[in-house]
């Protein structure tokens, strides 16, 4: 069979403007495949790293816009299995303008336990304490100072919007994150916001982040903390923190759904342009296939050759849109929730679109590959194409 | 049918519809080619010369009676078995060359070998043999665009005779071809009949072709003229 392969190769190569279009369509089209593919894969079946396997994220039950009274946190963290607990409350406000390009994730937080909760967000022991001993310090990202080009000892200001203050932060640390967790972000200390509160709104924190000491922990630890909760003012909603980041993804839709439709859309279409440009090329050469067919060539032959030739240009066109779907994937980095350090595309993504490449090869040819192999050598060899 | 009969049409009748007509291509079409003969099959357009190519090819199919071809019953072979038959017993030429485009001349005259058994330097090596044969050694990397009519239907000849066949059919082969390229390919036509004793049968209804065949036989609406006798001018 593998000697009937140049032959089909050559045959790609008939009418190479046609082709490059058609290996293009299909190199883009599974290029959208690929990617979304990898956000699917990102949002439902990325394996955490090994300290998200051991955290949890307490909130309000009703909603994150509702907040939790802070002494929660004396009685989480005598449960059996927890090893830290801290605040995390979002700030919002504004960082010289609303502008979306000055917009980053701002925390206030416990300085004493942020980097023992986020083991992974590397900090010097200077820095760190640093952070820990000036109340209007703040800790930010390595990228987020690279992005900003802030400096250590360098003043900022945040404009309160969800909290009616406006916080002069120094930073006196500089984080660094790894893959998957986000070093694009900005943390300060929680008792520095709550003296700009009035009365009525201090003592409230967003949420509490848990570090369990072992991930077969996290579930009871879940179960228990709203247990605990079940008949307070304000009761809980606790999850593993890849949980309390997917309901994030919830918050748009039907995700799933979306993806789905989207993928299946893709592969549709250039399906159809794919069976088009073989339909094309397969009727220009009945006379050719007539002559094959006198030559001796059976019609199972030439039928698995014309295949084949669709073949080689869906997975040129399958490569070439892995290919690129990586680059995209890194040039996504810091643009996209939950894929900060840009969307990795794991290696059953290349695996399912080649597999889908190769599918619109056969798909799109076989039909006219099926007809022009069984038209009778005497009208094939009368035909003008 | 004797040892030396290569073919054998008994009672050949072949029919069609186009459209709502219904044609009588061949009737009664009683045939015997002896090995190493070069028959001319002659007559109009419309007599049936074509079609009875055709079907001593086993390209297509008679409605009626028997085609006995090398000794193998035609009728009894199903439709892959006369594939495999035909590329080890018959070379065809056409008129309008019909070479793949995409291939080099080499390439071209490869292709029948690519359905045999040999290994790629074999198949290569009997590919340059067939084109030195019909004298195109220097034109074996050349796309068919690249040749003239003449060395075009060379490579075309070449191709018919690379995998050894015993039998040559030729269809209207000089057809496209001015009268020196004409000329030419009669000539390796044969050669190929007096030196390697091909049994060849040509369609033509050039008589100055004709003339180069030891035989001619005449069609004329379909029938098949008998032996020695011509059609009235």
């Amino acid at each position: 069979m593998w000697k009937y392969i140049p032959f089909a190769f050559k045959n790609t190569l008939r009418n190479k403007r046609r082709t490059l279009l058609t290996i293009a369509s299909v190199a883009v089209s599974i290029l959208l495949l690929a990617v979304l593919i990898a956000v699917y894969h990102a949002f439902y079946f990325r394996e955490g790293s090994p300290q998200e396997a051991l955290r949890l994220v307490v909130r309000n039950r009703v909603s994150l816009a509702f907040a939790l009274p802070e002494h929660y946190e004396q009685r989480i963290r005598q449960l059996c299995g927890v090893r830290e607990v801290g605040s995390l409350s979002w700030f919002g406000g504004v960082y010289i303008d609303s502008r979306p390009e000055h917009f980053f994730p701002r925390f206030a937080t416990d300085p004493e336990k942020i980097f023992l909760i986020y083991p992974e967000m590397k900090i010097s022991a200077e820095q760190l304490k640093a952070f820990q001993s000036e109340r209007t310090s703040a800790a930010i990202g390595k990228s987020l100072a690279q992005k900003h080009n802030l400096r250590l000892g360098q003043r900022i200001v945040l404009k309160g919007d969800i909290y009616p203050t406006d916080l002069e932060l120094t930073i006196r640390a500089i984080f660094e994150g790894t893959q998957g967790s986000s070093d694009n972000v900005l943390y300060f200390h929680r008792k520095y916001l709550q003296e700009g509160l009035p009365q009525r709104r201090q003592g409230y924190v967003g949420t509490f982040g848990i570090l369990a000491d072992a991930p077969e922990s996290v579930p009871r630890i879940a179960r228990e903390v709203d247990d605990m909760f079940r008949n307070a003012d304000r009761q809980t909603k606790t999850d593993s923190e890849r949980a309390f980041q997917l309901s994030f993804v919830a918050m748009l839709g039907n995700v799933k759904l979306f993806l789905l439709s989207i993928c299946s859309a893709v592969v549709f279409t250039i399906l159809l342009v794919s069976t088009n440009t073989m339909a094309m090329s397969v009727r220009e050469r009945i006379k050719e296939i007539g002559v094959l067919k006198t030559l001796g060539f059976t019609t199972g032959k030439v039928l698995a050759m014309i295949i084949a030739e669709s073949v080689i240009v869906a997975m040129i066109g399958g490569v070439v849109g892995c290919s690129l779907a990586y680059l995209v994937g890194m040039g996504l980095g810091g643009r996209v929730p939950m894929m900060s350090s840009g969307l990795l595309i794991p290696s059953v993504v290349p695996t399912i679109s080649l597999a889908v490449a190769f599918v619109i090869g056969v798909v799109s040819s076989v039909f006219p590959a099926f007809h022009a192999s069984h038209v009778p050598i005497t009208d094939a060899l009368r035909h003008v194409g | 049918m004797d040892n030396h009969t290569v073919i054998e049409t008994i009672d050949l009748r072949k029919e069609y519809k186009r459209d709502e007509f219904h044609v009588i291509a061949l009737q009664k079409a009683n045939l015997l080619i002896q090995q190493s003969e070069f028959v001319a099959l002659m007559g109009p357009s419309g007599s049936g010369k074509s079609t009875l190519l055709y079907l001593i090819a086993a390209i297509d199919r008679p409605s009626q009676g028997r085609v006995r071809v090398l000794g193998q019953d035609l009728q009894e072979l199903s439709d892959k078995a006369i594939a495999q038959w035909r590329n080890e017993n018959i070379g065809f030429v056409f008129q309008t060359f019909n070479l793949i485009p995409v291939l080099t001349a080499r390439e071209n005259v490869e292709l029948p070998l690519l359905l045999t058994g040999l290994s790629k330097k074999q198949r290569i090596e009997h590919a340059q043999t067939a084109l030195k044969l019909v004298g195109l050694e220097d034109r074996m990397s050349h796309y068919p665009r690249q040749l003239s009519g003449g060395q075009e239907q060379r490579v075309a000849i070449a191709r018919a005779i690379v995998t050894d066949p015993a039998l040559i059919l030729a269809d209207e082969p000089t057809g496209d071809l001015d009268a020196h390229s004409a000329h030419e390919i009669l000539t390796i036509l044969a050669r190929l009949n007096k030196e390697q004793n091909k049994t060849v049968v040509m369609v033509t209804h050039d008589p100055h072709a004709a003339r180069f065949a030891g035989k001619i036989r005449y069609l004329e609406k379909g029938e098949l003229l008998p032996e020695g006798s011509s059609p009235p001018i």
